[in-house]
C-alpha cells in the first residue's frame, strides 16, 4: 500500500487525482474514481452555476467519499461557479488556466482544500503564500492546455520551491509513472488521459477508440500562436488548424473562432472530422476500456512492486 | 531609478519588450502578459524591490503596481 501526506490528509486510499477535463469529467466519472479510492474531480468548464451545482449533488448521490471540483479560471462564469463551491463545499477545488488568488480566501474559509495546477515555480510560490493546500505541477506531456516544461523537469523544481505537497501531472498512465513521480518528490499524481477510457467516462465511444488506437507520436500541440497551447490527438481538425496557424494571412480572431466548440464535437458527438480530441502523450499507453477502479488498482500495484524493488539499483 | 523605471525594466526583461513602449497606464493585458508572466514578474519584483505583492483584481496596470510598491516602501 502506498500512502503519502496527500492521501492521508484527504482520506484517500490511493494518492491519485482524476484531472478535471471539460466535457469529460462529469459526476459519474468523478464518483467512480472517488469510490475506487482516488480523488474524482468534476470539471466546471465553461458551464454556469446551475450545471455545477447539479453535478456536485449528483456526485454526492453516487459516492460518500471526498471529491473535488476543477475551476477553469478563464470561464465566463468563473465568479458564479466559484460561489457554488463556497456553498456546496466539495473537499477540494483545483484550478486551471490562471492564478486563482482572487477566489482562494473564500474557498479556504469554507473549509475547502485549494490545489491549483501550476506550470511554473513562480506560480507555485504565489499560490502557496495565498494558502494553497498543495499544487499540481503539470508538465507539457499532458493533454489539453499545456505549458512548456516537461513533467520530469518541472516537478522537482516545484518540490524545491514550495513546502506544500506537490502532485505530478502529465505523462503518467501506469505504475512506472507513479513510481517515477514519487522519486521526483511528488506526494501524488493526477491523471487525465487514462480516465478518458474508464467505463464510467461519458465521452463518445469514438473518443475512447481514438485514444486506444493512438501511437506514441500521435499527439500534437496547436494554438501556440494564440498563447493557448493545447495538446490533442492528430486529426483532420488539427491538420487544418495548424495550416491556418502557420499561415500569416489568418488573423488571430479567425484562428480563435476555428477552435470554438471543437472539444464538444469530439467528446459529445464523436465527430471525427471536426472534433478536437484532447489527450496527452500517454494516449498510446492506454489499451483498454476498463472500470476506473481496475485502472487505479493496477497502476498502484505496479508502482508498489517497482518501489519495493528499487533497492536493486543500489549496490 | 524611480519605482516606475525599475518595474518597467523588470517587465521589459520578463517579456523581452522595448522598455520605451511601457507606459504607466498600460494594463498587463496591454503588455501581452498572461498569468504565467504575471507570476514571474511578481516574484522578480519582490526579489528586486524587497516588497510583498499580493495579486488582487484591483492590480491591473503598471501604475497600480507602482502605487502598491511605493506604499510599502514608505
Amino acid at each position: 500500500m502506498i500512502t503519502t501526506v496527500l492521501s492521508e490528509a484527504l482520506g484517500l486510499r490511493y494518492p491519485i487525482f482524476q484531472g478535471g477535463m471539460a466535457w469529460v469529467s462529469e459526476a459519474k466519472l468523478a464518483a467512480a474514481v472517488s469510490n475506487a479510492g482516488g480523488l474524482g474531480i468534476i470539471s466546471a468548464m465553461n458551464a454556469n452555476a446551475d450545471y455545477l451545482r447539479e453535478q456536485i449533488r449528483k456526485c454526492r448521490e453516487l459516492t460518500d467519499k471526498p471529491f473535488g471540483v476543477n475551476i477553469m479560471l478563464m470561464s465566463p462564469f468563473v465568479k458564479d461557479v466559484a460561489r457554488v463551491c463556497v456553498e456546496e463545499k466539495p473537499a477540494v477545488v483545483t484550478t486551471g488556466a490562471g492564478l486563482p488568488n482572487a477566489y482562494m480566501k473564500d474557498w479556504i474559509d469554507a473549509g475547502i482544500k485549494v490545489i491549483p495546477v501550476v506550470p511554473s515555480t513562480a506560480m507555485a510560490k504565489l499560490v502557496e503564500r495565498a494558502g494553497a493546500f498543495a499544487v499540481i505541477a503539470e508538465g507539457g506531456e499532458s493533454g489539453g492546455h499545456v505549458g512548456d516544461l516537461s513533467t520530469i523537469a518541472l516537478v522537482p523544481q516545484v518540490v524545491d520551491a514550495v513546502k506544500i505537497p506537490v502532485i505530478a501531472a502529465g505523462g503518467i498512465a501506469d505504475g512506472r509513472g507513479v513510481a517515477a513521480a514519487m522519486m521526483l518528490g511528488a506526494a501524488g499524481v493526477q491523471c487525465g488521459t487514462m480516465f478518458l477510457c474508464a467505463d464510467e467516462c461519458a465521452v463518445h465511444d469514438n473518443y475512447k477508440q481514438k485514444v486506444i488506437a493512438a501511437k506514441d507520436i500521435d499527439t500534437v500541440v496547436t494554438g501556440k500562436r494564440l498563447n493557448h497551447a493545447v495538446r490533442s490527438l492528430r486529426t483532420s481538425f488539427t491538420r487544418k488548424y495548424l495550416e491556418k496557424e502557420f499561415d500569416p494571412s489568418t488573423s488571430g480572431d479567425e484562428l480563435e473562432a476555428l477552435g470554438v466548440g471543437a472539444l464538444r464535437k469530439a467528446a459529445v458527438d464523436g465527430n471525427m472530422e471536426e472534433g478536437c480530441f484532447l489527450a496527452g502523450q500517454v494516449a498510446a499507453m492506454v489499451h483498454a476500456i476498463q472500470p476506473a477502479e481496475t485502472m487505479i488498482r493496477n497502476m498502484f500495484q505496479g508502482a508498489e512492486t517497482l518501489l519495493k524493488g528499487a533497492s536493486t539499483w543500489v549496490k | 531609478m524611480s519605482t516606475f523605471e525599475t518595474i518597467a525594466k523588470l517587465i521589459a526583461e520578463t517579456k523581452d519588450l522595448d522598455i520605451n513602449n511601457i507606459k504607466p497606464e498600460m494594463s498587463f493585458a496591454d503588455l501581452g502578459l498572461d498569468s504565467l508572466d504575471v507570476a514571474e514578474l511578481v516574484m522578480n519584483m519582490e526579489d528586486e524591490l524587497g516588497v510583498t505583492i499580493e495579486i488582487s483584481p484591483s492590480l491591473k496596470t503598471v501604475q497600480d503596481v507602482v502605487a502598491l510598491v511605493d506604499e510599502q516602501k514608505k
